[in-house]
């Protein structure tokens, strides 16, 4: 028996050399052209229709099956030519003139040409309300372009400056789309075959939950300059399947049925390693995960309560129990890499001397049997609702429970279902956390998504600081980027300052590829990208 | 003619079943905290402005009065239009039509795995000849009973389809891609099926007909197959009906692990995402079944035993459903 044991470990070592030889000579020359990739994802892409679409399995699809006019390098963070051969801001801030790139084309044949270019613009920023089209919400408003075949120029003009507008046409949701497209009925936009867009990858098929196929698309040759690969897609193939079940997914890609998964829990992360598998993570630019504090909650009014809230996390350690090298603790309200970025670990960082001297002062020096904080005889509780967008979320909250437990305060979790977590949680009054955090294109926008009295308010301040609400307004006009960024810094500054957000973690998007993948990485939104895909055979 | 007053009063209580279901669904949406519209502005996920709510609520209808909704709801119905979903842009025949030739397969199968389980462990249980093994067969239904059909799904997955890969976890191959799925149902519902059975067949083995027929010289075998199985079994045949309703909606878990897009996924979808049109069009759909079963029973009865009928009074249900509820 231990015999040949033995003997079958040297032949699977020397497998694995053998193999690992030829693994590393495709890979130092040409990648293999051709093929099919097999990729699981964890959840089902639903809806195809552009400015709606937003669920990370949908962003996937689309990433790879429209180009944008602006690219943005992952590694190095610039701006880079795509469709847009080279652009122009107007010193005013209202003038973006685009030069778009000669030949390229929809894969249903017709141009992207200045035209198709401008009719996106307007597409994008306006919607469609007879067809219950929305606008892109990234989008600037009362947007007019004016296109110019024979010169390939695009002018556009805008209203009002708004900053942001080069970021966000490096999104996702920023994808150009064919005539074809934009024309159809709402509900025929929502299906992918219906996406028509210049990218590497076309969708050939589509069954609604259970597979999605991808053919890369013939004589692809306009992929942003430093791009590894300048040509055709390596991959023929792509079949995108959801398996809902993570111990499902993980046992397909263990048995060699699939290449790829995205989301796996971090606790099976070193044992797909040490089988040879590999992880590929990344956290997107934009906002980072964070709790959000609302002062209407009970104690919550006094900034001193929510500093010490900040205080009491101690982020490396939950990194380092719960998570892995693929995560790293929240260092901002903005994820590293993020235009505007400000490192304000020193200001978040755990000390739980100082929560404690905050406590106290703020009047919660007294403990009750349970060892919890009170004051007037009231214990400092805070309330929160598990969120359902993450799967590491539960062991996370618990955490951090158990972490504010040891500093004498109650946070109570609560559990709801994820068709009613939105409309409970965060019209509960009583609420103190809730999760928030997102890559997007600019960081502007994201925030002003959340904090701002014109987009969600999730602080619920209707502008009341002032202070927060000239911060967040001056973001959009401010087209100087040395201007924009240091605005940036003092907004990130200001909600941390005023104990208004706890960052928790940077976001990561983990993947799992088997051996046989290749050039396998992801885009500065932390989204898979198929185009520089190869697998050996 | 009694049995015509039954066929008809069963037909009567059947469709006013769907249409009282599809009534008070239809309202209760109402009721229920948020929407699909409110749900896609207000979600992290689909960060639309509030301002988009409008367009999409004229689209979509949703500023109507609820009365007027249903009215157009009704009117769309009386056509075959189920209209669309409003999450995914498929017209709801279409998600429904998926949902439906997936798990008609898959309930076909299964049903007649049950069918085959329950009757060998009942048989077994009551009339094998070892005292050691009708004990074990007895203790069968508790044991599938407990075993929850998410394991027994995953454990199958893992022997046949991971460690000796003959079937796809994840590509549909077929018929072979039901085996799998079809077992696992079938050993979550034949447990319930299969302790009624036992308990019929214990206890028509005990009436006095069986001794009449053993005194007429019947054999062992035809009395166990022909008289009391068949009078033992009537409880479980409204077990069966149940068992069917099981099959079409309840297979959520076991559609999640094999990665099936049955009807319970589509049902389970629709309410994850509160997309009213397709949650309507699964009850509609889910209640006709449920009732068509249940009609089928009801009118198999007086085949089964022709006493019901006689028995049956108005406003009187017949006694073995009594006694089975």
């Amino acid at each position: 028996m231990i015999r040949r044991h033995v003997v079958a470990t040297t032949l699977t070592a020397l497998a694995l050399a053998l193999t690992g030889c030829a693994t590393a000579a495709t890979g130092s020359g040409e990648p293999d052209d051709g093929g099919t990739l097999t990729y699981l994802d964890a959840e089902i892409p639903v809806s195809a229709q552009v400015q709606e679409s937003g669920t990370w399995q949908t962003r996937a699809l689309q990433q790879n099956i429209t180009d944008r006019l602006v690219y943005r390098n992952a590694e190095t963070g610039e701006l880079e030519p795509w469709v847009a051969e080279s652009w122009e801001v107007a010193p005013d801030g209202l003038t973006y003139t685009f030069v778009v790139r000669d030949g390229v084309t929809y894969s249903d044949g017709t141009a992207v040409d200045a035209t198709s270019v401008a009719r996106n613009l307007e597409w994008q920023s306006a919607g469609d309300p007879d067809k219950g089209t929305t606008a892109n919400p990234q989008f600037p408003k009362a947007l007019s372009a004016q296109a110019d075949d024979a010169s390939r120029t695009v002018v556009v003009t805008l209203e009002t400056p708004y900053a942001p507008f080069l970021n966000v046409l490096t999104g996702w949701a920023s994808g150009l789309v064919a005539d074809a497209t934009i024309d159809a009925p709402k509900e025929e936009q929502q299906r992918f075959v219906n996406l028509i867009g210049s990218g590497p990858f076309v969708v050939e098929s589509e069954e609604y939950g259970k597979e999605i196929v991808l053919v890369r698309r013939d004589g692809y040759a306009w992929a942003p300059p430093s791009s590894p690969n300048q040509g055709e897609a390596y991959l023929a193939k792509v079949v995108v399947i959801p398996v809902l079940e993570d111990s499902v997914r993980l046992g397909t890609l263990r048995a060699g049925e699939g290449d790829i998964i995205r989301y796996v829990q971090p606790s099976e992360e070193k044992g797909l390693v040490d089988a040879g598998f590999e992880i590929v993570a990344g956290t997107g630019v934009g906002l980072s995960n964070q709790w959000f504090l609302r002062g209407s909650a009970p104690f919550l009014d006094d900034v001193r309560v929510r500093r010490a809230l900040q205080r009491l996390v101690d982020r490396d350690t939950i990194v380092d129990t719960l998570y892995t090298d693929s995560w790293s603790p929240a260092t901002s309200v903005l994820a590293p890499g993020t235009f505007g970025y400000t490192d304000l670990s020193d200001d978040v960082g755990f000390d739980p001397d100082e929560a404690a001297a905050l406590l106290d002062e703020a009047g919660f020096a007294q403990r009750d049997a349970d060892g919890y904080r009170t004051k007037d005889g009231r214990r400092l509780t805070v309330k929160t609702y598990i969120d359902v967008y993450d799967n590491t979320a539960k062991s996370l909250f618990q955490a951090v429970q158990q972490q504010l437990k040891e500093a004498g305060v109650d946070l109570t979790l609560h559990e709801l279902d994820y068709s009613t977590y939105w409309s409970t949680a965060f019209a509960d009054p009583e609420v103190g956390f809730l999760r928030v955090g997102w890559p997007h294109p600019d960081p502007s926008r994201g925030l002003q998504q959340y904090y701002s009295k014109d987009g969600s308010d999730l602080l619920g301040l209707e502008g009341g600081d002032v202070r927060l609400q000239e911060l967040l307004d001056a973001q959009t006009p401010a087209v100087d980027d040395a201007t924009r960024e240091d605005l940036l810094a003092q907004t990130q500054q200001h909600l941390v300052d005023q104990g208004y957000v706890v960052p928790i973690l940077d976001d990561s998007q983990v993947f799992v590829t088997a051996e046989r993948v290749e050039g396998f990485r992801l885009t500065d939104g932390a989204l898979p990208e198929f185009y520089t895909t190869s697998v050996t055979s | 003619m009694p049995e015509r007053t039954y066929v008809v009063r069963r037909v009567g209580q059947a469709l006013l079943v769907v249409v009282l279901v599809y009534t008070i669904v239809f309202f209760t949406l109402f009721v229920l905290p948020g929407d699909p519209v409110e749900n896609k502005l207000t979600s992290p996920l689909n960060p639309l402005p509030p301002s988009a709510a409008e367009d999409l609520v004229r689209y979509y209808q949703l500023d109507l009065a609820p009365l007027q909704q249903f009215a157009v709801a009704l009117g769309r119905l009386v056509r075959g239009d189920l209209g669309f979903s409003l999450v995914s842009g498929r017209p709801v025949v279409d998600v429904l039509a998926q949902g439906l030739s997936d798990t008609l397969v898959l309930a076909a199968l299964a049903f007649v795995l049950t069918v085959v389980l329950s009757l060998a462990v009942a048989l077994t249980a009551v009339f094998a000849p070892w005292g050691a093994l009708r004990s074990l067969a007895a203790a069968v239904p508790v044991l599938s009973i407990s075993a929850p059909s998410f394991l027994v799904g995953f454990v199958l997955l893992t022997v046949f389809s991971f460690q000796l890969g003959w079937v796809s976890s994840i590509r549909d191959q077929g018929l072979l891609s039901y085996v799998l799925p079809a077992a696992t149902l079938a050993i979550a519902v034949n447990g319930p099926l299969s302790q009624v059975l036992v308990q019929g067949l214990t206890r028509a083995r005990r009436e006095p007909f069986v001794d009449v027929l053993r005194a007429k010289g019947v054999g062992e075998r035809r009395i166990a197959l022909g008289h009391v199985l068949r009078n033992g079994a009537v409880p479980s045949v409204t077990m069966l009906a149940l068992v069917v309703g099981e099959l079409f909606a309840g297979a959520v878990v076991v559609e999640t692990v094999f990665s099936r897009t049955g009807l319970g996924f589509v049902t389970f979808e629709s309410v994850r995402d509160q997309d009213t049109p397709v949650i309507l069009a699964v009850v509609l759909l889910v209640s006709t079944l449920y009732v068509l079963v249940n009609l089928v029973t009801d009118l198999l009865y007086p085949r089964l035993d022709p006493r019901i009928v006689r028995r049956a009074r108005p406003g009187r249900r017949p006694s073995p459903k009594v006694a089975v509820a």
